[in-house]
């Protein structure tokens, strides 16, 4: 198998365990899980089928798009050498080896088999602090809209701290 | 190294009627120091181990932050320096007027080690200026982590750091925690302010009230996604370290964001075994990242809260104790 290919595998792998990785419980700005899957995907050479792409569904061009017109092309958009140059320079560019991206799979599972949760317990001295023992429970809550908060609450919250 | 239990010396005095903290006796478990351990599990080891290259993420070359010609006037308060000590005739009066207002010193106490003390400790893991070698824990986040050389990188790295703090100090009884927690938030943008407008040159004070707004929010978001992370498992707290120290960036190396989960849940670690007493009286120092936190096995804890009771329990026993000295915080827990 070529180094390429070892690569490409590689990157198939990894999209399998990123596949598996928890979805937020809220909505940000960008999905580290969907942005990762975009990486990998492209470099694992398959083409954003699915729809799932976040960049595929706006109708402009994607920046890897854009990247490849830069790398590619000797005079694209009519923009100077020294430009294209500087442009080039600060693309970030992953140069993937077979080890690397093995690398990033072992770490990627010990992340999302909770290794260091586990091996660091730091238990109820932490989880439920002496000095406020339902906060964290109260923030899961409302991500997880189990039991909202209401303006008594809120207003406890606010004059008390807790 | 003395990661075993963490407390060291600190070559730190802070106000007064605090200072005197620095004659209480520090204990540590000391296993690192007896059985030299190799460092292979460290953060920055597992950093070293990642064969990524990624081109040209090279952030590290120069730094925007310039040091102030002038000096900064928080952070050169004589008395915060090394070598200040207070006249004797007024540490006589500030022990005469907690004796006779018998002041609550767990209160009291807040400003000179959450403001002061652990403020600086939060500060100094990511400070850096431009022309000035990088210390050890800032060549952590910048060389190693490769993260930006920036004023809001160094913000975030703080930010991180105090998330911690905070954490441990909601485990102590509220009233003195909140004030803990308040000392801290309060403290720093006093300082941001100020770094602002000497070492960023930023003219406008309306420009600098954006700024601390945008900083105030960006805690408020790294503090609930912490706060998330921490509660619930690996991966969220993965994706929070991603989505503010390392702002977001698409070619992170996954190697990484492991270092950061295993560096932020070994520091919590040490915390969960500080008791209310030790944490309160800034008995706490960050362990370096090229430093591994080992666990300790069910003995080993005991024998720390043993240790740790005798030496608060004789203290609280003397009869010749300062009443700067006293606390009522559970050394126990």
């Amino acid at each position: 198998m070529s180094a390429n290919q070892s690569v490409k595998e590689g990157a198939k792998q990894l999209l399998k365990v990123l596949e598996r990785f928890p979805d937020e419980r809220i909505k940000h700005l960008v999905s580290f899980k969907q942005l990762q899957m975009d990486r990998f995907r492209y470099l694992s050479g398959e083409k954003a089928a699915t729809g799932t792409d976040s960049t595929a569904t706006s109708k402009g061009p994607t920046i890897a798009d854009i990247k490849n017109i830069i790398n590619r092309t000797s005079g694209p958009l009519g923009l100077q050498k020294d430009l294209l140059k500087k442009m080039q320079s600060i693309t970030p560019n992953d140069r993937f080896t077979e080890q690397s991206i093995q690398e990033q799979i072992k770490s990627l599972e010990n992340i999302m088999s909770n290794k260091y949760k586990n091996y660091y317990e730091v238990g109820d001295k932490l989880y439920k602090p002496a000095g406020n023992p339902f906060y964290y429970q109260r923030i899961m809550d409302e991500i997880q809209g189990k039991k909202k908060e209401n303006i008594f609450t809120a207003a406890r919250t606010v004059l008390f701290g807790k | 190294m003395t990661a075993g239990l963490f407390i060291r010396k600190q070559g730190f005095q802070t106000l007064q009627l605090s200072a005197k903290l620095g004659r209480i006796s520090f204990y540590s478990t000391n296993i690192n120091s007896e059985t030299p351990q190799p460092q292979t599990e460290s953060p920055q080891s597992i950093v070293s181990k990642s064969h990524l290259s990624t081109d040209p993420i090279d952030l590290t070359k120069g730094s925007s932050v310039r040091q102030a010609a002038k000096i900064r006037p928080l952070s050169h308060s004589k008395y915060e320096s090394k070598d200040y000590q207070l006249p004797k005739w007024k540490e006589a009066l500030g022990e005469f007027v907690i004796k006779t207002f018998k002041l609550d010193m767990d209160k009291v106490r807040a400003g000179p080690v959450a403001g002061s003390y652990f403020y600086k400790l939060c500060k100094e893991q990511g400070l850096q200026y431009e022309n000035e070698p990088l210390s050890n824990t800032a060549q952590f986040f910048y060389q190693d982590l490769k993260l930006p050389r920036t004023f809001s990188q160094w913000f975030q790295i703080t930010i991180l750091h105090e998330w911690m703090l905070m954490v441990r100090m909601r485990a102590m009884p509220f009233k003195y925690g909140r004030n803990y927690q308040q000392k801290l938030v309060d403290r720093t943008f006093t300082d941001i302010e100020l770094r602002l407008f000497e070492e960023m040159k930023v003219n406008s004070g309306s420009i600098v009230d954006q700024y601390l707004k945008d900083f105030n929010s960006q805690l408020r978001g790294a503090v609930f996604a912490y706060d998330e992370g921490f509660f619930t498992d690996d991966a969220t707290l993965a994706t929070a370290l991603w989505r503010n120290l390392f702002s977001g960036r698409k070619n992170i190396d996954m190697v990484h964001l492991e270092a950061m989960v295993r560096y932020v849940r070994s520091q919590l670690y040490v915390l969960s075994m500080l008791s209310d007493r030790e944490f309160a009286m800034g008995q706490f120092k960050f362990v370096p990242a090229n430093e591994t936190v080992e666990k300790l096995t069910t003995e080993q804890i005991e024998q720390l809260k043993k240790k740790v009771a005798e030496k608060y329990q004789s203290l609280d026993n003397n009869v010749k104790i300062l009443p700067s000295e006293r606390s009522n915080l559970s050394y126990t827990n």
